[in-house]
């Protein structure tokens, strides 16, 4: 890794960056007040089945409480939108841009292997996502504060959530630069990065709407970060084991593949 | 150094790249010594830049190999990247940085220090103000002279130059020449792709010709401008010799006192035998490396019949 690409990678995101977090932060200090303001009129309409039943499980959160909450928060496409400007978005453009823009040529005339300049890129993204959800996390902590329900969030457990919800990020982070390597142009890689997200999105919310499939939430790496289980004491290690393994199988096909590739003279 | 075999800088065998059916590369032999500035010259397409990325570690070989300063292409090609400067064609910078940041930027991730940046911007009028302006803003020769910069700003052994003056204006080109007269004269070597004749005639030492990805000639550059042919045109007072007692001068027609014809090889035997009181007139005009190529190519087309880059059957070099 070179810390001198890391810290210029980091340096051009830097302001894209700021904004993320301050939203995140935002967005996260919503979601306890949103428990706090709507989820007793929710449960009301859900007991007089003015809600059908489906409904009230969206994805693997509820109203119905903090952690559900939580998850919910975490799996909206709002929090999924920030996450993924980094996750999704620059990981999948950072080479093929390059590539594409033609600095990735001026780039490799320095002293720097392909391995390296990917795992620099790789550490940058992966700490901007990880940037964005620990806002995300701490605006929930504050707002819990704030609402007055800070006891009903176990802080203790927040480490693991951060871990778990990592995981998840830099499943979908590898993935993106796994097509960035892949490709010349940013195009096939973000559209494929992208479709992989709403692939795992959309497996994981037809299952918890149409219970004949629910089976399909196995199968989204969304449904193994559930954050209101582990705040509520029920961790599953092989949610860990899944998404961990997912961030691992991109990593190593770009470490096969990259160094190999012919760079050719772009276009 | 005097008396010392030259050592080479760059030495290919048999470097061969493939690209799919396409052969972009066929079995490049070929050395550039130290202290030289050797051009790489072909029509676009030739394998130029093909056999450049290949040598930086751009594109693997698909047989065959190279040294870059005694290291592997292959194995040592970042060691090979920490002594060159390389300048690629149709250089891309980041648009969002101003000159010096890109400078910076890159001469940061060499890891050496830009010992020559300033006398390079004084020399290529890049002033400080220049420098502070964004990328986005520059022109394309504006961006060509930072290319130019970031390539030997750490004082590389050797650059590799692909197209330099593409973009450059006459005079930014010529402080271009001066340039790499001085950086030959500190002794680095210089390997640049053109496809200018006249910079590569007034600029290097060696050229090799490649063709269709395949090695067609090295040679002097002075040896190849010796061979050409120049046209002649003689004029004489009362009667002319008779043209054919003339040594070296082919295609030859009278009109009416004129001889034109054209002279190959050496000039001197001609001058000492047309050397005369009654010649009254003498033009030998000066053949360029244009014409040496052109010439080059017409024969060789004549041999091959193809133009085909995936052809199996390799031209015959010659001078090698």
């Amino acid at each position: 890794m070179n810390l001198r690409l890391l810290r210029q990678t980091l340096r051009w995101q830097r302001v894209r960056l700021l904004v993320v977090v301050v939203a995140a932060i935002g967005w996260g200090m919503l979601m306890p007040f949103v428990y706090s303001q709507f989820s007793g009129a929710i449960r009301e309409m859900a007991n007089s089945g003015a809600i059908p039943e489906e409904f009230l499980n969206i994805g693997s959160g509820s109203l119905f409480s903090l952690g559900g909450t939580v998850t919910l928060g975490l799996q909206h496409p709002i929090a999924i939108a920030m996450v993924g400007i980094f996750a999704v978005g620059a990981s999948s453009t950072a080479i093929a841009g390059e590539r594409a823009r033609g600095t990735l040529e001026v780039l490799l005339a320095r002293p720097l292997s392909r391995l390296s300049l990917y795992w620099s890129i790789l550490a940058a993204l992966l700490l901007a996502a990880l940037l964005v959800l620990v806002a995300i996390l701490a605006g929930m902590v504050v707002g819990a504060g704030l609402v007055g329900l800070g006891e009903e969030l176990d802080v203790g457990q927040m480490p693991l959530v951060l871990l778990n919800g990592f995981g998840l990020w830099a499943a979908f982070t590898t993935f993106g630069l796994a097509a960035s390597v892949t490709f010349d142009r940013p195009g096939p890689a973000i559209g494929i990065t992208l479709a992989y997200l709403v692939i795992n999105y959309f497996l994981e919310i037809l299952g918890s709407l149409w219970t004949d499939v629910a089976w399909s939430q196995e199968y989204s790496l969304l449904h193994h970060f559930n954050p209101g289980e582990i705040l509520a004491g029920d961790a599953n290690p092989i949610d860990l084991v899944i998404v961990y393994v997912a961030a691992l199988v991109p990593i190593v096909y770009a470490i096969l593949v990259f160094p190999r590739r012919d760079l050719a003279a772009p276009a | 150094m005097e008396g010392a075999p030259p050592t080479a800088v760059i030495s290919t065998r048999g470097l061969t790249k493939h690209y799919g059916p396409i052969h972009a590369l066929v079995d490049l032999d070929l050395e550039v010594r130290q202290g030289e500035i050797f051009g790489f010259l072909g029509p676009n397409g030739a394998g130029k830049s093909t056999a450049i990325r290949t040598l930086l570690g751009y594109l693997l070989p698909t047989r065959g190999g190279a040294q870059v300063l005694g290291l592997d292409i292959v194995n040592e090609s970042v060691e090979i990247r920490r002594r060159t400067g390389y300048l690629p064609g149709g250089i891309a910078l980041y648009d969002s940085l101003t000159g010096e940041e890109v400078l910076d930027y890159l001469v940061d991730l060499q890891g050496r220090a830009p010992l020559r940046r300033a006398e390079l911007c004084e020399r290529l009028e890049l002033p400080g103000s220049v420098l502070r302006r964004k990328v986005r803003d520059y022109s394309r020769g504006m961006r060509q002279k930072i290319g130019v910069v970031q390539a030997l700003q750490h004082d590389p052994e050797l650059a590799i130059l692909d197209e330099p003056t593409e973009g450059l204006d006459p005079l930014m080109q010529h402080a271009f020449y001066r340039l790499l007269d001085d950086l030959r004269n500190d002794g680095r070597t210089v390997f640049f792709s053109s496809h200018v004749l006249s910079e590569v005639e007034r600029l290097c030492d060696r050229v090799a010709i490649v063709r269709a990805g395949r090695l067609m000639a090295v040679h002097d550059v002075d040896e190849l401008l010796a061979r050409r042919r120049r046209r002649v045109m003689l004029r004489w007072r009362g009667a002319a010799p008779d043209p054919t007692t003339l040594p070296g001068l082919e295609d030859v027609r009278v009109d009416g006192d004129r001889i034109i014809g054209t002279l190959s090889g050496e000039v001197s035997g001609f001058v000492r035998a047309i050397a005369s009181p009654s010649l009254e007139d003498l033009t030998i005009e000066p053949a360029s490396l244009e014409e040496a190529f052109l010439e080059y190519y017409a024969s060789d087309d004549a041999d091959e019949g193809s133009d085909d880059p995936a052809a199996d059957q390799p031209a015959e070099a010659t001078d090698r």
